[in-house]
C-alpha cells in the first residue's frame, strides 16, 4: 500500500523527470475518524506536467491537492516542493508560491476583476506598474480583452468567463505550480469543452506544474499527462499515463473505474499522426489501379471527391479529416457522414492517406497496446 | 426625475449607472417627505394654538432644543459604544475556534434582549446612581444584541468558497478577515447598527425617569400635568427624529449594499 507508484512509460516530451512535487509518505487523518482519509501516500509530480488526480468521492484527491499546498496539514510524510522540504515553513508564504484554482471560483465579489487578479502580486509587494501589466497580460492569455473586462465586476461575467479570471488569478504571480480542484465540474458541458481546450493552449505557452482533481474521466483522459487513480481508504491505486491507465489497469478497482467506455475513450487518445494510413492515388487521369483508392483533387490540390474505391461500386461519399485530429475525431466525421473511410489531411489541406473503418476496427483490436 | 436628490450615489459608481441607481432607489424620497411634512403640519398647528403659560415653556424652543440635542447626545453615544463592543465581539465570536461560545452567548443576548428597557433604566439607576452615564449603559444593553447577531451572521454566511480561495492564495487568516470576510459583511453589520439606533433613539425618552433629560422630560412632564397636547407636539418631533435617522442609516445601508452585492 505504500509503495510509490512510477509511472512505467514516458509518452510524452514535454514534462521533465525532476520532480517538481514530491509526496513521501504522507498521511491525513481527520479528528475523529478511525480511517485515514489518505494513507501514506507516496507521489512525485514531474515538472511541467499535468497530473490528474481523480477517483470516486471521498477517496481522498482533493486531500491530497490540499496538502500540497499544506491548505489541510498533513498528519504524517514530508512534502517536498522543487526539492526543498516545505512541510514546515509558513503556510501563508508557501501558498502564494503555488497557484490555486477551485470550482466556485470564489472571485471576490467587491473586487474588480483586475484587482481579483491582481491580490497575489499585490501581497508579494509587486509595484503598481508591473501589477497592471501583468494583469492586463493575463487577461489577454485567457482571452478576454483587458479593456472589456478589467474594471468590470464578477457578478456581470458568465460561469465560463469567471472561470477563465479564475485561472488567471491561479497564474497570477507566476508560480511554478498550480493546483486546481475541478476547475470545470460547475460549467456546462459546451463551454466546459472550450475550457479545457483553451487551458492546454494556455498550458503550452506557460508550461506550469499542474495538479488537477476531477471527477470526469473524459476530462482526465482529455487534459492529463499522468493519471493518479484513487481508490477507496485514500489509496494511490495507479499512478500512469491515460494511455496505461485505460489499457492496462491495475487492478479490479482500476478497471472497473475506467469502465466499459475505455475502449472508447482510447480513441481520442490516438493521434491520426502515429497511424500508418493508407495510401491514397490522386487521379491523374489514367487507369484506376486495383489496390488503392483514387481521389479527385481541385487545383490546389485539396481532395474534391472519390472516383473509385476498389472492392465497391459507386463511390463513397468524402470526408476529411486533419491531420493534428484523433481517431476520434475520424470515426466522428465517418459516422456522420456515413463513409467506410476517411481522408487524412494536413495543415495545407493536402491529402495524407487515408483511413478506412474496417482497418480502424481490426487495428486497434490487434495492437492491443499504443506507442 | 426628483429622485436625482434622494441621496448621493456612491461615489465609486460610473455616470452611465447613476441614473439606474436613482430609480431604483426612488422611494428613498417618500419617508423625509412624509416625515417632515407630518412634522411641519404638528408644528404649525403648534404656532397657531392657544397654549397657556406651563405650556409654553415646555414647548419654548431654546428649552426643546437643549433637550433635543441630549437626546441625540443619548442615541449616538450609546449607539457608538455598543459598536465599539459588540462589532469586535461578533468578529471574535464569528471565528470557527470559538465554537460552542459563539452559541452560548448569543443565546445570552437572546435573554438580555429580552428584558423590558424601562425596567433595565431603573434597575441600574438603583446600582449605579441617577444620570446621564447610567442612561447610556442601559441604552447600550438594550441595543446590543442586533449589532453583535448581524454582525456574528453576516460574517459566517459569508461563502465560505471565498475564504477557501483567500487562504489558497496565501492570505493570512487576518487578511482574508480584513480584506474578504468583513467587507461582504458590512451590509449585514450596517443593517444591525440601523436597528439598534433606532431603538436607542426611542428607548432615550425612558432617559427622563433617571434624571439624564432628553425629550423624554417635556413629554412626561406634559402628561403628568394633564396637559396632552403639548406632550403630542413633543412626541411627533421624537417620532421624526427616530424616522428621519432610521432614513439616514437605511441610506447609509443601501450605498455599503450597493458596493459589495
Amino acid at each position: 500500500m505504500s509503495e510509490t507508484v512510477q509511472p512505467m512509460t514516458d509518452s510524452s516530451t514535454r514534462t521533465g523527470q525532476r520532480p517538481m512535487i514530491s509526496l513521501q509518505g504522507v498521511s491525513k487523518t481527520y479528528p475523529k475518524q478511525s480511517k485515514p482519509a489518505v494513507a501514506e501516500l507516496s507521489l512525485d509530480v514531474p515538472e511541467g506536467a499535468i497530473v490528474m488526480l481523480i477517483g470516486p468521492s471521498g477517496c481522498g484527491k482533493t486531500t491530497t491537492l490540499k496538502m500540497m499546498n499544506r491548505l489541510i496539514e498533513p498528519s504524517s510524510g514530508r512534502i517536498l516542493l522543487d526539492g526543498d522540504d516545505v512541510t514546515d515553513v509558513n503556510g501563508d508564504q508557501l501558498r502564494r508560491r503555488i497557484g490555486y484554482v477551485i470550482q466556485q471560483v470564489g472571485l471576490f465579489p467587491h473586487l474588480t476583476i483586475a484587482d481579483n487578479v491582481a491580490v497575489v502580486p499585490k501581497m508579494l509587494g509587486w509595484d503598481k506598474a508591473r501589477v497592471t501589466r501583468r494583469v492586463d497580460e493575463l487577461l489577454r492569455l485567457v482571452g478576454m480583452e483587458p479593456g472589456d473586462f478589467r474594471d468590470r465586476y464578477p457578478r456581470q461575467l458568465s460561469g465560463g468567463q469567471q472561470q477563465r479570471v479564475g485561472v488567471a488569478r491561479g497564474l497570477a504571480a507566476d508560480p511554478p505550480v498550480m493546483l486546481m480542484d475541478e476547475p470545470f465540474g460547475a460549467i456546462d458541458p459546451i463551454t466546459r469543452e472550450r475550457l479545457q481546450e483553451e487551458f492546454l493552449e494556455v498550458q503550452r505557452q506557460v508550461a506550469k506544474t499542474i495538479c488537477f482533481v476531477t471527477h470526469d474521466l473524459s476530462e482526465a483522459v482529455k487534459l492529463g499527462d499522468r493519471i493518479a487513480v484513487f481508490g477507496p481508504g485514500g489509496r494511490l491505486a495507479q499512478y500512469d499515463t491515460p494511455d496505461e491507465v485505460l489499457t492496462n489497469p491495475a487492478d479490479e478497482f482500476v478497471a472497473e473505474f475506467v469502465g466499459s467506455g475505455a475502449a472508447v475513450r482510447r480513441l481520442s487518445l490516438l493521434e491520426l499522426s502515429r497511424l500508418e494510413l493508407e495510401e491514397v492515388v490522386i487521379s491523374s487521369g489514367g487507369a484506376p489501379t486495383n489496390r488503392h483508392p483514387v481521389l479527385a483533387v481541385n487545383d490546389a490540390g485539396r481532395p474534391e471527391r472519390w472516383l473509385h474505391l476498389p472492392g465497391s461500386g459507386d463511390p463513397p461519399p468524402l470526408v476529411v479529416v486533419p491531420l493534428s485530429g484523433t481517431v476520434y475525431d475520424a470515426v466522428d466525421v465517418m459516422l456522420d457522414g456515413r463513409a467506410p473511410l476517411v481522408v487524412v489531411v494536413d495543415d495545407d489541406g493536402q491529402p495524407r492517406g487515408a483511413l478506412r473503418w474496417d482497418a480502424l476496427v481490426g487495428d486497434l483490436r490487434t495492437k492491443g497496446r499504443l506507442p | 426625475m426628483t429622485a436625482v436628490t434622494a441621496g448621493p450615489a456612491p461615489a465609486a459608481q460610473a455616470p452611465p449607472r447613476q441614473r439606474s441607481w436613482a430609480r431604483q432607489n426612488w422611494d428613498l424620497v417618500v419617508t423625509p417627505a412624509l416625515v417632515l411634512g407630518g412634522l411641519a403640519a404638528v408644528l404649525g398647528w403648534a404656532s397657531v394654538h392657544q397654549w397657556d403659560s406651563v405650556e409654553s415653556r415646555a414647548l419654548q424652543p431654546s428649552y426643546l432644543w437643549a433637550r433635543f440635542t441630549e437626546h441625540v447626545w443619548l442615541a449616538v453615544a450609546s449607539t457608538v459604544l455598543v459598536i465599539a463592543i459588540a462589532l469586535p465581539l461578533g468578529i471574535l465570536l464569528s471565528r470557527p475556534a470559538v465554537g460552542r461560545l459563539r452559541t452560548g452567548t448569543l443565546a445570552f443576548g437572546g435573554f438580555m434582549q429580552a428584558l423590558p428597557p424601562y425596567g433595565v433604566i431603573i434597575l441600574l439607576a438603583f446600582i449605579l446612581g441617577f444620570g446621564t452615564t447610567t442612561a447610556i449603559i442601559a441604552l447600550v444593553l438594550a441595543s446590543f444584541l442586533p449589532v453583535l447577531t448581524n454582525t456574528v451572521v453576516g460574517l459566517r454566511h459569508v461563502d465560505p468558497a471565498l475564504i477557501e480561495a483567500a487562504r489558497g492564495m496565501g492570505m493570512s487568516a487576518r487578511q482574508t478577515l480584513w480584506r474578504v470576510e468583513i467587507p461582504l459583511a458590512v451590509p449585514v453589520m450596517v443593517a444591525g447598527i440601523r436597528v439598534a439606533l433606532v431603538l436607542n433613539v426611542g428607548t432615550a425618552t425612558l432617559a427622563t425617569f433617571i434624571s439624564a433629560g432628553g425629550l423624554g422630560e417635556p413629554i412626561s412632564s406634559m402628561l403628568k400635568l394633564g396637559r396632552p397636547e403639548a406632550a403630542f407636539v413633543v412626541s411627533a418631533i421624537v417620532a421624526a427624529l427616530a424616522l428621519l435617522i432610521d432614513w439616514l442609516a437605511g441610506l447609509a445601508e443601501r450605498i455599503v449594499a450597493g458596493r459589495t452585492a
